[in-house]
């Protein structure tokens, strides 16, 4: 098959191109070196959390906690990715992304929220974090109007610990009067389960029926019940809803360390409508180089052994992530470097300057580098001339940002891997195919 | 806490103190021991890691060189488990004189020290990695030594025998009555407390810091250069012998297989402070250039941490004029005799020295005060092993691996890095009646591995705060402690791999858990704790 | 096909090394499908670039548990930062079984020459003694091979045998078939199958003299000195071919895959000229099949074939980083209805799901699989290796069969 579009990246951003696309008729090809992103964040749509200088103030940071997501875009710096999409722009993803999922292979599994208003979801550790859209089986954990919450953790689940999540959560300004048990109950009695083997348990009628009882004597009065991100990951509706009906209240899970199951979620349906679509997905095909000609790029490398596969495509989206995935990587010399097509990098520190602060929870130096692109997601130089044609840029690779202290990585993946299949539609004759399609249909 | 006495008071939980508190509590001594942190938080516990067969001293200072030969034996006789005999090699790289190497030779035989030499084919096939360009290649019996294991081993010991182990116990003056010393004034650092200790004795083996301890007696004129060193921890074991550049010793010509990881070092520059040691790039990009030269292709390997020790080298105005390189100053230690000194009595000071000798420097300071008070209870420290090393066994990297395959189905892995469980961890917490997870670092390696804590330490915490009894907020400042530690050690090397890890963690740490918003409350003050180092068997492998 | 360049192969090992990469994400542990169905393996994170940082050359092997991989590869297909964590594995398991030793079991069925030259010459008997309840109750207690174990029937003839009589007619190009022991000894049909498609498309099809044993079986058993000697014996074989420029096909995707990587890696041969020259030559054949279609060359017509099939793509096929040819080339079909089964693993994973002591492990693995195929009805199930066809076949009663054989069916008579 020779496709239409070569996305570079299994993440969120890779895969909302991928997808878009192939829902516009568009045969895709997806090349990456393994699996990641979903499966390490929290399975949540985070949009933007924090704006402006970022602080340890005492209240928590609630001086720079964004409480209107949709509103704060435009107040971010010039510069920041969010500016090449637009409120728009991050708007239609969100709403295409709820789409999909809604209809996708877990229905009724469904995100919920929007731009308009952030949800505050407790975290692992029980602090608080701004989140816009997150699966329904997290809304109820929303603590902005406080309310009392019994956190249920598993021994056998070492990545979630019930009590200190409750002791902090409790003293979150928002009022939550929080309380943490920890039951000793695991699938197939094991010591040490994982995120995922504990979905798989809950996906079991018997296991639910299990920790319901458990949990449902010690329960108090108006109290809603939070666990931990394992509440099914083949079908998460159907477990969530049926332990509200057993417990007779709102129940919701937290999201915790890798594995992340809500994450795995996100990948499954994600990755089920790219094979619908007729898409495929090549792992272990990390990109090692490109040819060019001009301004476009004509080919892609990969290899195994000691052979390179040449591919070819009109349009190519690269989506390699930032730093933690590989897609930027800085040497023993203090070279940076964009893995894939070697691009040139935009926001890096002085060369012989600080890279790094002393303070941990500080902004570094080298927290925003990237690949740099104009409005129409084409990588630029240093000029800000545009650098390739047919080669588009999305998600964490992009410079400009520092995703994991603004709470906006999740949103920028969606957001910019969104419009980059929507400008290929756009500019190809993708779009003018899809409608002779739907015409002739 | 009010007063308490004891016929000897050791300043200084690194090696030499805890070696000291060792041998004075097996001849029968009451001891209290103190440091205002934890048990070899300073250099013991910086340090690269190499027992040193001698071999490095031979043709420079020939003293140094005969005491690490006779001391290497003792050591592995009597604390195995601390040891692993990787063996060592020396090495002439294409940068070295090659003829040095006869020099070396010469000088290994004529201090009894078993060097051999081999073709280097046989060097590169023991070791592949090894620059294929080394000329010559000698093996000598270098070994390396688990510093932690090592003191807290000592230290059990000690308080087996009676002694008292007082860590975060501030010195905070020496008390003198006329021309003794009688005791000293300590805090708790933890709880605020101050009390006195009255001491029959006191011994300074407080190494980089002992002129600050000496002063405290009205003491003058005693100076110990900090000689900082830098070392870099690398993932993996790229060699599982030490190797050691065959020059005169300069920097960076060692690279030690310690545990899991690899360890280059070190520089050497003269400081001033030894609580003020900065790594700097310079000395970053220095290491790694020399890593390149042992093992070629070194710079794409993982750099785990980086941190700095200070060398205690002694400069006595009362003695000769200091040298300007550190390394020109003898290495072979001395016990500072105060009444000859300074005519003050009840007071000795160790200076100088190195881990390698830490058994024979502890029997010379006891020795030592034993012959001022008098007495003649000799030294039983070549005879018994202190705790955790009764099986007579040297230590093999694989035990953990081997032990954890018992119990594979049957307890939790809390740090997978570095192989620990649950029930393990646990009983640390407890024994150690600490909150500060560095400490349990220390104790057990948490966090060492190549996440360097990153997956372990949220586990960590919530069992942390489980035992510990602690409120969310201790178990948090106790989180973000631990973080920023971490973050000192890590962002002078964070480039490639270790890069990759760090901003991983920082997608979990800060973007999942948003740990740097949890509200701040009992910030930097952990619960009250008393240290218990006297219960039970000490931590093994 | 394209440029070939060798991977720097920084600090000497090029398989361990890659250690350093692990960030510890867990992504590994969430598609192995041996971890997943059991605790007795601790996990591909655990056992290779975790373990591998205790054990050193010096000592023997602490851990017997890493046995329990079965070397599938899926850890080091999904890993995001380029871990080699199945062939950690593999090299640690040899080390392990230098600690243990080699049963008998094992010598056997890791040399399907040995078996094959036993059984041929007697196969109807063999063939029924293979399948006697007690006979194979029996063999489970003496030798460990499981009694319900998906072991294959001899052919009774090889196809080395036919190859020595076939002719292969001139064609535009020529290419070299290596065979394998599945097509030698049980399967020459597939091995004929593939020679006439490729003569239909225009090859020169030369079958190399020589071809024993590729030595992958022998390496995911840890016996790494009889793999290398199998393995540089095949690359001998093969290399006049590949010297000549003459590109080498072949139908066992598992052992294609060790030529075209794993036994450089693996067993550490980067040198071997033969076997470098091999590697850079090898295709699967549907790989080759869709580079000439995509060149335009494959000139086949395909008849309607109005079945319902399911396609498995095997975990080493997946270990080849070239998608999923066969499923672009039955899409060449006229009628031919493929549905892409969304398993992991079908659990044989070789010889591993033979054994006594994994049979069960191997059925639970596969479950998922199987319950997909039955659940679809097909008419026929479709797999590129030998070994997982075997294993599907018996677990879900479909006929299974390789894409190549749909391919010729649907290129009807010549």
């Amino acid at each position: 098959m020779i496709p239409d579009v070569i996305v570079i990246g299994t993440g969120l951003a890779g895969l909302s191109a991928a997808v878009r696309l192939g829902d516009a008729g568009a045969r895709v090809l997806v090349l990456a070196k393994g699996v990641g992103g979903t499966h390490l964040g929290a399975g949540t749509i985070d949009v933007l959390g924090y704006a402006g200088p970022s602080s340890e103030a005492e209240d928590g940071g609630r001086l720079n906690r964004v409480q209107r997501p949709l509103a704060a875009l435009a107040d971010l710096p010039p510069g920041h990715p969010y500016g090449q999409v637009g409120a728009e722009g991050v708007a239609a993803a969100v709403d295409w992304f709820k789409e999909r999922i809604a209809s996708g292979p877990l229905a009724p599994y469904a995100y919920e929220g929007g731009l308009e208003d952030n949800l505050l979801l407790p975290t692992a550790v029980g602090a608080v974090r701004p989140s816009a859209v997150v699966p329904e089986t997290m809304a109820a954990g929303d603590v902005r109007n406080g309310g009392r919450v019994c956190v249920v953790g598993f021994r056998a689940l070492k990545d979630f610990h019930a009590p200190l999540l409750a002791d902090n959560l409790a003293r979150a300004p928002e009022g939550v009067e929080a309380r943490g048990v920890e039951l000793d109950l695991a699938p197939g009695g094991e010591p040490d389960v994982s995120s995922l083997g504990f979905a798989r348990g809950f996906d079991e009628a018997a296991f639910r029926a299990e920790v319901a009882a458990q949990v449902g004597g010690r329960l108090r009065v108006d109290e809603r019940v939070a666990f931990p991100a394992t509440l099914g990951v083949a079908d998460p509706h159907g477990t969530w809803s049926e332990l509200e009906r057993q417990l007779g209240r709102p129940v919701f899970e937290i999201p915790t360390l890798p594995p992340s199951v809500p994450g795995i979620r996100l990948f499954n349906s994600l990755r089920h409508a790219l094979r619908r679509g007729g898409g495929e997905i090549i792992l272990g095909a990390a990109v090692t180089g490109a040819d060019r000609d001009g301004d476009r790029v004509t080919a892609l490398r990969t290899r195994v052994g000691l052979r390179e596969t040449l591919h070819r495509a009109p349009w190519i989206v690269l989506a390699t992530g930032g730093f933690a995935s590989g897609g930027v990587a800085l040497d023993s010399r203090w070279n940076a470097r964009e893995t894939a097509l070697g691009l040139p990098l935009a926001r890096l520190p002085e060369p012989g300057g600080e890279r790094f602060r002393p303070n941990y929870f500080d902004e570094h130096p080298l927290s925003r580098a990237g690949v740099a692109v104009d409005g129409d997601l084409r990588p630029v130089g240093a000029n800000g001339d545009r650098l390739l044609d047919n080669v588009l840029v999305a998600g964490a690779t992009l410079a400009g940002a520092v995703p994991w202290k603004e709470k906006s990585g999740d949103g920028l993946s969606l957001a910019t891997g969104f419009k980059a299949a929507e400008l290929i539609i756009q500019e190809s004759d993708l779009g003018q195919r899809a409608a002779q399609a739907t015409a002739e249909a | 806490m009010s007063g308490q006495t004891t016929d000897v008071l050791v300043i200084g939980g690194g090696a030499t103190g805890a070696g000291v508190a060792w041998d004075a509590a097996l001849r029968g001594f009451d001891v209290v021991l103190v440091d205002r942190a934890d048990l070899a938080e300073g250099t013991s516990g910086r340090f690269h890691g190499l027992l040193h067969s001698g071999g490095r001293y031979v043709v420079k200072d020939p003293v140094a060189a005969d005491e690490c030969v006779a001391e290497n034996a003792i050591l592995r006789r009597v604390i195995p488990d601390c040891i692993e005999d990787t063996g060592g090699l020396f090495v002439v790289t294409p940068e070295d004189d090659p003829a040095y190497g006869d020099q070396f030779l010469e000088g290994c035989r004529r201090a009894a020290l078993p060097a051999e030499e081999i073709p280097v084919s046989e060097a590169l096939r023991m070791e592949p990695r090894l620059n294929p360009g080394i000329r010559r290649a000698f093996t000598v019996p270098d070994a390396s030594i688990d510093a932690w294991k090592t003191v807290w081993s000592l230290a059990r010991g000690a308080a087996a025998h009676g002694a008292r182990i007082l860590t975060y116990h501030r010195v905070l003056d020496l008390h003198r009555e006329g021309d003794a010393v009688t005791g000293a004034r300590v805090r708790n650092e933890l709880s605020g407390e101050e009390f006195d200790i009255e001491a029959g004795f006191t011994l300074n083996a407080s190494g980089a810091w002992a002129a600050q301890i000496v002063r405290m007696a009205g003491i003058e004129g005693i100076g110990v250069i900090p000689g900082k060193g830098i070392m870099i921890a690398m993932n993996h074991r790229l060699v599982n012998t030490v190797i050691n550049r065959c020059t005169m010793p300069a920097d960076g010509d060692i690279l030690v297989p310690i545990r899991t990881v690899s360890v280059i070092g070190t520089t050497d520059i003269r400081a001033a402070d030894p609580d003020e040691i900065p790594v700097t790039q310079d000395e970053v990009d220095q290491m790694l250039d020399d890593g390149e030269r042992l093992v070629p292709g070194f710079r794409e390997a993982r750099a785990l941490r980086v941190w700095a020790g200070v060398r205690p080298l002694w400069q006595d105005e009362k003695s000769g004029p200091a040298a300007a390189d550190t390394r020109d100053v003898s290495r072979t230690h001395a016990v500072v005799d105060h009444i000859q000194r300074d005519g003050v009595e009840r007071l000795l000071t160790m200076s100088g020295g190195k881990l390698t000798t830490l058994r024979l420097m502890a029997q010379d300071i006891v020795d030592a005060m034993c012959r001022q008070m008098g007495d003649e209870r000799r030294c039983r420290t070549t005879e018994e092993s202190p705790p955790g090393n009764e099986d007579g066994e040297l230590y093999s990297i694989g035990s953990r691996l081997r032990r954890r395959e018992k119990t594979l189905r049957d307890e939790q892995l809390v740090c997978e890095c570095e192989l620990i469980g649950r029930t393990r961890l646990e009983e640390t917490i407890r024994r150690r009646g600490t909150t500060n997870l560095d400490d349990i670092r220390r104790s057990l390696r948490l966090g060492m591995g190549p996440c360097q804590g990153g997956f372990c330490i949220y586990r960590a915490t919530g069992i942390l705060h489980g035992v510990g009894r602690l409120s969310g907020a201790e178990a948090s400042a106790s989180l973000r402690h631990f973080l920023q530690e971490r973050w000192k050690g890590m962002w002078p090397i964070l480039y490639g791999d270790q890069l990759r890890e760090a901003r991983l963690d920082d997608w979990v740490f800060q973007g999942l858990l948003d740990l740097e918003h949890l509200p701040a409350g009992a910030d930097g003050a952990p619960a009250q704790a008393e240290p218990d180092v006297q219960s039970e068997e000490p931590a093994r492998a | 096909m394209a440029a070939m360049r060798e991977e720097h192969d920084v600090l000497g090992d090029l398989m361990r090394g890659s250690l350093d990469h692990c960030v510890k994400c867990t992504i590994c542990e969430t598609v192995c499908p041996v971890s997943n169905v059991t605790p007795l393996f601790p996990g591909p994170k655990y056992v290779g670039p975790q373990a591998e940082r205790f054990r050193t050359p010096g000592e023997l092997s602490p851990d017997a548990s890493l046995d329990y991989c079965s070397g599938c590869g899926k850890c080091t297909q999904v890993c995001p930062q380029g871990v080699h964590i199945a062939e950690i594995n593999t090299q640690a398991r040899a080390r392990l079984k230098e600690r243990d030793g080699f049963s008998l079991r094992d010598r056997v069925m890791a040399r399907p020459p040995l078996s094959g030259r036993l059984g041929t010459p007697v196969a109807p008997l063999a063939n029924r003694v293979l399948a006697n309840r007690p006979v194979r109750r029996l063999a489970e207690r003496l030798v460990g091979l499981h009694h319900e174990a998906p072991v294959p029937r001899f052919a009774g003839r090889t196809f080395q045998g036919w190859a020595k009589r076939h002719r292969s007619p001139e064609g535009v190009r020529r290419v070299a078939y290596f065979h394998g022991c599945g097509a030698n000894w049980y399967e020459p049909d597939v091995g004929e199958m593939t020679v006439a498609l490729l003569e239909r498309a225009g090859c020169h099809v030369d079958i190399p003299r020589g071809q024993a044993c590729c030595g992958l079986p022998l390496q995911s058993n840890g016996q790494f000195d009889a793999a290398r000697r199998y393995v540089r014996a095949m690359a001998a074989a093969l290399a006049p071919a590949a010297r000549s420029g003459v590109d080498i096909v072949g139908t066992s995707t598992s052992c294609t895959l060790m030529l075209k990587r794993e036994a450089r890696e693996i067993l550490g041969l980067m040198d071997d000229p033969d076997l470098r020259v091999v590697s850079e030559h090898v295709y699967d054949i549907c790989e080759y099949l869709v580079a000439l279609h995509d060149r335009g060359e494959l000139r086949l017509d395909f008849r309607p074939l109005p079945l319902t099939v399911t396609y498995h793509a095997p975990c080493q096929q997946q270990g080849h980083g070239i998608g999923k040819p066969a499923l672009e080339l039955m899409a060449l079909v006229p009628e031919l209805r493929v549905i892409d089964m969304d398993a992991t693993c079908c659990g044989v994973a070789g010889t591993y799901g033979l054994k006594r002591e994994k049979y069960d492990i191997a059925m639970k693995v596969g479950a998922n699989l199987f319950g997909q195929i039955t659940a679809e009805r097909p008419d026929l199930a479709v797999c590129d290796s030998e070994t997982c066809r075997w294993q599907i076949e018996r677990a879900t009663g479909v006929s299974t069969v390789h894409p190549l054989e749909i391919l010729h069916r649907a290129a009807g008579p010549a």
